[in-house]
């Protein structure tokens, strides 16, 4: 009996290890082939930011939009074979400021917003001159299903009213008709949920949390169905869960701009904003390992940001990041 | 190899062994008084042991369960209000001008600016005028942009008869997850218990020995399916079905009826299988006499045998009542997400466990007001499902029959 489980067991040992080898095989493909020549100047200036070639820690705060690409890039940073530690904290671009300028205990600052000038001021007294890269755009999607023939567009003020005080939809405008509202909201915990409050409700959650019956959920797909559910139900979640299911939902202008990479990118759609990564030239220098990470992000962002659910940077914003970032190391670009 | 080793153990020892020789007689009888058995006090000790420790984790849930609602109604909240000062201020300022974003702030309120307790005396327009440093806190200086957080007070009163459920605003009252609850496992005994007892009373007096024994274990393999499968089963499944019935503006995409009678199908081999054993413990000499005054299958079945089981039956009724409350993965993926304090089973709303789950599926951080109101919702759980093994003990002891 005992022979039996042991062998069993030994049986199950093996197979996980083969499964554990076959699984970090498939990840741990170098996708080294698919580095584009970037801006940089030589081949021998690219191989200095190879992971492989750099180590020691990279310690990154702020944003909690920002987080899930970071964690990707850092991910795929350590998977191409960095050895060094590189920690990402979500704790809120503000707070991330304030780590990186006051404290200045990170060597990158994640931001969901460009940084404020008190906020400069503050990195600039303890000797640091913050530098921007853009890391791509974040948009909401607010979406019906397909069923719903009254709604092709709210205004921002609208929008309001639908998610906090309507209770049916002839409440908002009187030629809709006169049923529920069927409200689907991320999470509280979320940071959709907060960009959402503060974009719409002026930073106000009690005005969604007073609505009646919204239902919540962390998980996009739940919301989804939700949505499909009624042509009287409304929701909203990142652009990346619409994008997944155009056949069966329909998506909203707001105040007549329709949410695309051209519209998130230039601003003009009013729940879109810029995400960013700051550091500092000295830090940069200083540590090969930052900039290595820098140039690293900038150069496989676009790779991971759609798979993550925001869009690409424009290409002029992506060419300003990378001469800020040649800038910052004091070679003239090409 | 362990016997082996333990009869070594309880050998006498050498010395004894000598002496064995010249006092037969008193050895013999020492013997007889004292062999220790210590492979029967090793067993009995861990058998003990084994009762013991799930003993002291039930007090280990019920001591952390208090504990942290103790938390909840002793303590205030603090819930950020989004409210920024729109500049650093002084330690002695009591004037001072706050942004127009965020949560509106309300007089003869206290706020707390970081570690500082402030008193909200008036406000007019954006500038507000504070009482500093209040309930023993220390007035300091603050940096502009830092956000007042709102004094939240859940009182008991308020919990049991609020019918909004919104702690992070200041609502707590359980109503709405409460009826929710009900209201789906209200609709699982409904649909579990006449299924149920119908099943029990068809393997145990109209089924053949063999029928008996294909039937019950296909039944028992109900309780064994996984109940993520049975909430997807319920949402793709069940609520499509409900909705062709009765038609989609009728029924929400979420809502309690699916995830009812799906729970109705999950408990349906509790209340069947204890039923059944209930239902066969009463004597045949019953069944025997009730046959012999010339009644049918059906009313011996309805007029005698059920009744003089009926306390096992409703044991078994209970106890599947405390598993459809207790229930969560199901509510969660099929009754919807939000409180909603409706009494019509086609809404969606959210049930105590569904909440539960929901609020700690999120990275909220420790000692926020969620994150505290969920031990509240789980110590009400636990105190119904309590409730409920207690009353179903009672009416055990009050309806038992006992046969000799």
């Amino acid at each position: 009996m005992n022979r039996k489980i042991q062998t069993l067991l030994a049986l199950l040992v093996l197979a996980s290890l083969a499964l554990a080898a076959c699984g970090s095989a498939a990840t741990a493909e170098p996708t080294q082939a698919s580095a584009e020549p970037t801006a940089g100047p030589t081949e021998d200036a690219e191989a200095q930011f190879s992971p492989l070639n750099v180590s020691g820690d990279i310690i990154t705060a702020g944003s909690s939009t920002v987080f899930p690409l970071s964690e990707r890039m850092a991910e795929r940073f350590r998977e191409e074979g960095f050895s060094g530690n590189i920690t990402v904290d979500s704790i809120g671009s503000g707070a991330g400021f304030e780590r990186f300028c006051e404290a200045g205990e990170t060597d990158i600052s994640n931001a969901s917003r460009a940084i404020h000038e008190d906020e400069t001021a503050a990195c600039q007294a303890i000797g640091r001159e913050p530098i921007e890269f853009r890391a791509g755009t974040d948009a909401l999607a607010v979406v019906v299903s397909q069923e719903n023939d009254f709604v092709t567009e709210v205004t921002l003020a609208e929008l309001a009213q639908i998610f906090s005080t309507a209770v049916n939809w002839s409440d908002v405008r009187p030629e809709w008709p006169n049923e529920p509202i069927q409200r689907f909201s991320p999470g509280t915990d979320s940071g959709t949920y907060d960009y959402f409050v503060e974009a719409v409700l002026d930073d106000d959650p009690s005005l969604i949390q007073n609505s009646v019956g919204t239902q919540y959920s962390e998980d996009d797909n739940v919301l989804v169905q939700g949505v499909l559910g009624s042509p009287y139900a409304i929701g909203y979640f990142g652009y990346a869960y619409y994008a997944e299911n155009t056949g069966t939902l329909k998506i909203l202008t707001i105040d007549g701009v329709e949410p695309n990479e051209v519209t998130a990118e230039d601003g003009s759609y009013p729940l879109s904003r810029p995400l960013f990564i700051y550091s500092d030239a000295t830090l940069m220098t200083e540590k090969p390992q930052v900039a290595a990470f820098i140039h690293f992000y900038l150069s496989f962002v676009n790779e991971e940001i759609v798979d993550v659910g925001y869009f690409p940077a424009s290409d002029a914003a992506m060419q300003t990041s990378w001469d800020n970032f040649w800038a910052a190391l004091g070679v003239p670009p090409m | 190899m362990n016997i082996r080793l333990s009869i070594r153990h309880t050998e006498p020892p050498n010395e004894a062994m000598e002496k064995q020789n010249t006092e037969r007689g008193t050895l013999l009888a020492s013997d007889l008084q004292k062999r220790p058995r210590l492979r029967e006090a090793a067993i009995q000790s861990f058998l003990f042991l084994c009762g013991f420790l799930s003993i002291l984790i039930t007090f280990g849930i019920i001591y952390e369960l208090g504990n942290e609602s103790l938390l909840f109604f002793g303590q205030t909240q603090w819930s950020s209000t989004n409210k920024p000062l729109a500049a650093a201020i002084s330690a002695d300022q009591t004037v001072i001008e706050v942004g127009t974003q965020g949560t509106p702030l309300q007089e003869g309120a206290q706020y707390r600016i970081e570690e500082e307790i402030v008193f909200l005396q008036s406000i007019d327009g954006e500038m507000i005028t504070l009482q500093r440093g209040v309930q023993g806190s220390q007035a300091a200086p603050h940096s502009g942009g830092l956000t007042l957080q709102a004094a939240l007070q859940p009182d008991l009163v308020e919990f049991f008869t609020g019918t909004e459920w919104a702690p992070h605003n200041g609502k707590f009252g359980i109503l709405p997850l409460l009826t929710a609850t009900l209201i789906v496992s209200g609709i699982a005994i409904v649909v579990a218990v006449p299924l149920g007892l119908a099943t029990a009373v068809y393997l145990s007096e109209y089924a053949t020995q063999r029928a008996r024994n294909t039937l019950k274990p296909i039944l028992e393999i109900l309780a064994g399916v996984p109940t993520v499968v049975y909430g997807f089963f319920a949402l793709t499944f069940m609520t499509p079905l409900l909705r062709s019935i009765l038609g989609a503006e009728v029924v929400g995409i979420y809502n309690m009826a699916s995830a009812g009678i799906v729970i109705g199908i999950l408990i349906l081999p509790f209340v069947s299988t204890v039923s059944e054993d209930a239902l066969n413990a009463v004597p045949r000499s019953l069944r025997e006499a009730a046959y012999g005054l010339g009644a049918t299958r059906l009313e011996t079945a309805v007029r005698v045998i059920v009744p003089a089981a009926f306390s096992g039956i409703a044991a078994a009724i209970i106890l599947a009542a405390s598993r459809a409350i207790g229930e969560t993965m199901i509510v969660a993926i099929a009754s919807g997400a939000g409180p909603n304090f409706t009494f019509n089973p086609f809404e969606a709303a959210e049930t105590m466990t569904g909440h539960i789950v929901r609020i700690s599926g999120g990275d909220l951080s420790f000692n926020s007001v969620d994150y505290n109101s969920i031990f509240a919702v789980g110590l009400m759980l636990f105190i119904m499902t309590l409730a409920l093994n207690i009353f179903s003990q009672r009416i055990v002891r009050r309806f038992r029959e006992i046969y000799e």
